[in-house]
């Protein structure tokens, strides 16, 4: 019998993991953004009982994150953000030393009641080019998805093909000389399959894109629920890039697409080397 | 000789208990009617005129200031929209005029961090050259910005008034008024259901105090001024002592400001944050708030910390 008493305490791993970060809170437990260590416990908590045994994460690379600030970029894909999730469930607990990860949210996202408040008590910022200079320039890790929506929303024809990169990620690593750590997501693409987007309904319901899974007709908003795909998620060896930040944008085109190319390389690799989506 | 505009309000009125304490010579005037002075500063000269008539500039000619500290902007909605704009806009210019006509050396103009907004797109934190996206949402805010972006213009166009523009956060404290403090203190204090955005808030002694600082400075400019740390808006009721209660987002916009006299475009700074950066401010003035989160707003409801 499930004991739920056990559910709602905090994990142990968690807990010292949490308490290993650098306190960066006021004397209220917040920081500026709204991130709350003791609510982050609460939500790691719950990502390492429900999402970890459903997702069974592999992690390697994981001691390519150099110490300081750090920007890692990755493939997004999957519709909902399990993948940022997972990603930060990894650094937390297989980093040695923890590392507390600053996933940039949609612009949108912020107006989504519950979940948007809690996942920002849980670290999570809004996508903003302040707020990821700010956090850089204070020595913290951000996760930011160039991709987008255009990744998260990605059909199932398109799964592994990386959409068109933004380049303000570039940019503020250009800005605040932070290193780059490519990240492949391999899992996430299979999770949710999108066969369609369906724009009017995005239209009406004020989201940005709408997927229709082969199960939404028979079961509704059930048809949402990720499938248990085995995610995999490979770090690259950080690499620093030099030049004028305020380069022409062709300029920024050719670094961000080295961060592209890499992450394709490790998506490539990843696919070749898995046996099964599930296993 | 220092002259404060709005002085029937709490945080004027502090203000001038400061100024007669460190020997200078007030003069008040507010717009509205009956202003009451007790205790220290029962003795200032206060003047009754609307900043935008042409009574107002008697007060000019009678005194010789050094100093103008224009607080008297209405931020109430109460006021009719044109009443606003009369007070706000045509008043301040007018404030501004008399000040390079008598030849005042420094005008303080207190703005709000209103014109911000609180946005879904806020980053964290608001510097002042971020964009004032009130407006965008609530036209009814134009007056408070078309205030502050006027004293900024003022700047180079008249540089011999030294001219500081403030845009103080939440304001709280016991002599305090405003809509957050209102709020503040009811017993039971509605939040957005799902929205629990973060917080500052400025204690009016650190407010006065900032203010202070801008007269007695040399630096021109437009600076933030934040309190100590951000809390989430139910931490902070939960530090004064008052009960929440939880208003679904979509019936927020009607309730608030009809039940809770909220203008409208306060409703979005229980929904999203608007933190703002006073770095500026503090190497500009060598400035610090002096009060704990908790003990400004736990004096502003009346409660013993």
């Amino acid at each position: 019998m499930v004991n739920f008493t056990d559910m709602l305490t905090v994990d142990r791993d968690v807990d010292q993991a949490i308490d290993a970060l650098e306190n960066r809170t006021n004397a209220y437990g917040y920081d500026a953004w709204g991130f709350s260590p003791a609510v982050a416990k609460r939500g790691y908590t719950f990502g390492k009982r429900v999402f970890l045994p459903y997702f069974r994460p592999t992690v390697t690379g994981i001691e390519n994150l150099p110490p300081g600030r750090v920007m890692i970029v990755g493939n997004h894909s999957g519709q909902v953000p399990i993948d940022g999730a997972i990603v930060a469930l990894a650094c937390l607990l297989n980093g040695k030393p923890p590392r507390l990860v600053r996933a940039m949210v949609e612009r949108w996202f912020p107006n989504v009641p519950f979940i948007s408040d809690f996942l920002f008590r849980c670290g999570a910022v809004l996508g903003d080019p302040v707020n990821c200079r700010n956090l850089l320039l204070d020595e913290q890790s951000i996760l930011v998805f160039p991709e987008g929506v255009r990744g998260s929303s990605k059909t199932w024809k398109k799964r592994y093909q990386l959409a068109e990169f933004g380049r303000g990620f570039m940019r503020l690593a250009l800005q605040t000389d932070t290193p780059i750590v490519p990240c492949a997501i391999i899992g996430g693409e299979e999770s949710i399959v999108s066969l369609y987007n369906a724009k009017t309904l995005a239209k009406w319901t004020g989201v940005p894109y709408f997927p229709i899974t082969p199960f939404t007709p028979f079961l509704g908003p059930f048809g949402y629920m990720p499938l248990p795909v085995k995610f995999r998620i490979h770090f690259g060896k950080p690499l620093t890039f030099s030049g004028r930040y305020d380069d022409e944008d062709s300029v920024i085109n050719e670094k961000a697409d080295v961060i592209k190319s890499q992450i394709s390389k490790l998506i490539e690799h990843g696919l070749a080397e898995r046996k099964s989506v599930f296993y | 000789m220092i002259l404060v505009t709005g002085i029937a309000g709490g945080l004027a009125q502090r203000v001038a208990a400061r100024l007669l304490g460190s020997g200078h010579d007030v003069i008040g005037v507010d717009y509205r009617q009956d202003v009451e002075l007790s205790g220290d500063i029962a003795r200032i000269p206060v003047y009754r005129a609307s900043y935008n008539k042409s009574a107002f500039e008697d007060v000019f000619r009678r005194h010789t200031f050094d100093a103008v500290l224009h607080l008297g902007r209405v931020g109430n909605l109460a006021e009719s929209a044109g009443k606003r704009f009369e007070l706000n806009v045509l008043g301040s210019q007018k404030v501004m005029h008399l000040c390079v006509q008598h030849k005042v050396r420094s005008l303080i103009v207190l703005s709000t961090f209103h014109i911000y907004g609180a946005d879904a797109r806020n980053p964290t934190p608001i510097a002042e050259d971020e964009a004032l996206r009130a407006g965008f949402e609530f036209p009814q805010i134009a007056d408070a910005i078309q205030l502050d972006n006027m004293a900024g213009a003022w700047m180079y166009q008249h540089p011999e008034v030294r001219t500081v523009v403030l845009r103080p956060t939440h304001v709280v404290g016991p002599n305090i008024q405003n809509t957050m403090c209102t709020l503040l203190r009811q017993p039971r204090v509605p939040y957005i259901a799902g929205f629990n955005p973060m917080m500052q808030f400025l204690h009016e002694d650190d407010l006065a105090g900032a203010i202070i600082a801008a007269v007695s400075g040399s630096v021109r400019g437009v600076f933030n001024i934040a309190g100590n740390d951000a809390v989430p808006w139910r931490t902070a009721l939960a530090i004064c002592g008052a009960m929440g209660f939880p208003l679904p987002s979509a019936l927020s916009r009607r309730i608030l400001p009809t039940v809770f006299r909220q203008p409208p475009y306060l409703v979005n700074f229980l929904k999203h944050p608007c933190i703002i950066d006073d770095t500026a401010f503090r190497h500009a003035f060598g400035f610090r708030a002096a009060l704990a989160l908790d003990e400004a707003l736990q004096t502003t409801v009346g409660r013993a910390s």
